[in-house]
């Protein structure tokens, strides 16, 4: 008995498991925290300085905390919108993940009681609970950031960590569903004993209700509007359950996407709700599972052909960034090969000669398509998920006269970037 | 590992329990213990998580009003608040209706008079629909307190 209880207890928490799961949550908590808080800073003097109109929450902080923020000068609340931007963005990025989440949680928390009026809903309660596990690891820097690209290792995708901050979070907005739900039908909720979404639709304009489509159609409907208010409390509490079933996990998660949809389209509900939870859902996929599909398409690409990156070899700078680019080829969609070691160039396409491999990096596809300097960071932006969120830069009008300079700058001074001493004047290049 | 592994599980074990003690401790615990029990300050919200939980009929929300040469006009909520959220809009979270308790007035007065230094005088209105079901079109209106 004690051996299963322990075997069930490993394999909830301790068990080692992929962690790329948590790390593609880590954008998304990032950009939540960043849409809900940065738009107050618009209106500094309104929100936040000593001419703003501020309400406290005393039930969140005690009182000395309230007392010693409000005493900060202007100049200490500009350095914290500058220190909160600076970690968000860091955050975001994941780089140094977990102090940079750290920072970026104390910065919420010195706003949050500098002023609550504005950031301050309980969905920003949920979004601090979340924040304080992810300030307790650094898991969810191990893909899809700045440090495993730092650190090089082309096998990051599939790092293995304890599972069980992926497991409290999950447990998290299982529970919420749980709990909002329970509270709606006891306590003093009145979801079955009265008829709270025929107000809610039945509010005047500047209620909390959005003019959606079919919005007076629902409204002269009391008896449907019970049916939808029990059917929104029985997927609530069916939802903490259903996540935890392998076989009804997905068909929940679709659920929970829906459910999220329908509230942003329909009330005036903070952002959280839309950008935290959906992607907190997704944690409830499997990581082994998502690994096993990333290792298909990988074999997938290795025996349907790869395309062919040609690179100068002498140059450790050029090595180094191929080291990168291997770190975000999440299905090793890239092949690498040192022209300073092939014989012959034009045996790999008929338009390459060493001199041209000299002078940028190019990129061979495999239906032959030949690209060369910046322009291969075009074609890989839509193959590497790390640059997905580049392809605006990549793509912006303008960067195709700009980025080509950038890239043969760089090209022409990138034995100035090598570590070897004998390279390092940029006479290697010549 | 072990080692690693016992720690895991103790904060595991308290987390758990803190999560779910302050999830029902408002509502369920302190009526079950007829006292109001410790909180734990600076992590959760101070009465669960009552998203909606209870919706009546009627419906409050706060009205600023300027006043100019004896002349009355409503301020729009937008120019008092200017944030703009992303993907909804904080006025029709009822924010302003923060400001209808009379012990906001002094700050607010303040905050009032250095944004909109045109008017002569302010007027803090709390509106009121009894019951959006039953007298959708009636509001009530009385003055909370004026601004000098």
């Amino acid at each position: 008995m004690s051996i299963s209880v322990s075997k069930i207890w490993n394999r909830l928490f301790l068990e080692e498991r992929p962690s790329i799961g948590l790390s593609f949550f880590r954008i998304f908590v990032a950009l939540t925290v960043g849409l809900h808080v940065l738009p107050s800073f618009f209106h500094l003097d309104d929100n936040y300085l000593s001419t703003a109109f501020k309400n406290y929450n005393l039930h969140f902080f005690t009182p000395e905390v309230i007392e010693l923020v409000q005493k900060s000068p202007d100049a200490v609340v500009m350095a914290f919108v500058g220190v909160f931007g600076l970690s968000c963005f860091f955050f975001l990025i994941g780089f140094f993940a977990q102090i940079s989440c750290i920072v970026m949680t104390m910065a919420c928390y010195y706003f949050y009681a500098l002023n609550c009026f504005h950031i301050g809903t309980l969905s920003w309660d949920i979004l601090l609970v979340t924040l304080f596990l992810m300030c307790l690891t650094n898991v969810h820097g191990d893909y899809f950031s700045v440090d495993c690209l730092r650190r090089g290792n082309t096998d990051a995708y599939k790092t293995q960590r304890p599972f069980f901050i992926q497991r409290l979070l999950q447990m998290q907005i299982a529970s919420t569903y749980f709990y909002t739900a329970l509270y709606k039908i006891t306590a003093s909720g009145n979801w079955l004993t009265d008829n709270p979404l025929y107000y809610l639709w039945n509010y005047p304009p500047e209620g909390v209700t959005k003019q959606f489509l079919f919005r007076e159609f629902f409204a002269a409907r009391p008896e449907l509007c019970h049916v939808i208010a029990v059917a929104i409390v029985v997927t609530e509490l069916a939802l903490g359950f259903l996540l935890f079933i392998p076989r009804t996990r997905i068909a929940a998660i679709i659920v929970g996407f829906i459910f999220h949809i329908l509230l942003v389209l329909t009330l005036h509900v903070p952002t959280i709700f839309f950008f935290l939870f959906p992607p907190q859902l997704l944690l409830f996929i499997d990581p082994d599972g998502i690994i096993r599909w990333i290792d298909r398409k990988r074999r997938q690409h290795e025996t349907t052909g790869q395309a062919k990156i040609i690179y100068d070899g002498h140059c450790g700078f050029c090595r180094k960034s191929l080291d990168i680019l291997k770190t975000m080829d999440l299905f090793n969609y890239l092949k690498t090969v040192d022209y300073q070691t092939s014989a012959d160039m034009s045996t790999l396409h008929p338009a390459l000669t060493k001199e041209a491999c000299h002078s940028q990096l190019h990129l061979i596809e495999p239906d032959g398509r030949l690209s060369g300097g910046f322009f291969i960071f075009r074609r890989i932006c839509w193959r590497f998920p790390m640059l997905f969120s580049l392809i605006p830069v990549f793509y912006f009008p303008g960067s195709n006269l700009l980025g080509p300079l950038v890239y043969r700058w760089i090209a022409k001074n990138r034995y100035l970037f090598h570590s070897n001493e004998v390279c390092k004047d940029n006479k290697c290049f010549l | 590992m072990k080692n690693r592994n016992t720690w895991i599980s103790i904060f595991v074990i308290l987390w758990t329990l803190l999560f779910h003690y302050e999830s029902i401790r408002y509502f369920y615990l302190n009526p079950l213990f007829h006292r109001n029990l410790p909180q734990m300050k600076f992590l959760f919200p101070p009465a669960g998580w009552i998203m909606f939980f209870n919706v009546g009929e009627s419906y409050g929300l706060a009205q600023v009003y300027g006043v100019k040469n004896h002349h009355v006009e409503e301020i729009d909520p937008h120019r008092i608040f200017e944030t703009k959220a992303v993907l909804y809009d904080n006025i029709h979270r009822n924010v302003l209706s923060g400001i209808l308790d009379s012990f906001q007035k002094p700050a607010f007065c303040k905050f009032l008079n250095r944004k909109f230094p045109q008017y002569d005088e302010f007027l803090i209105i709390g509106s009121y629909y009894p019951s959006v079901i039953k007298e959708p079109g009636r509001k009530l209106s009385r003055v909370q307190y004026t601004c000098p």
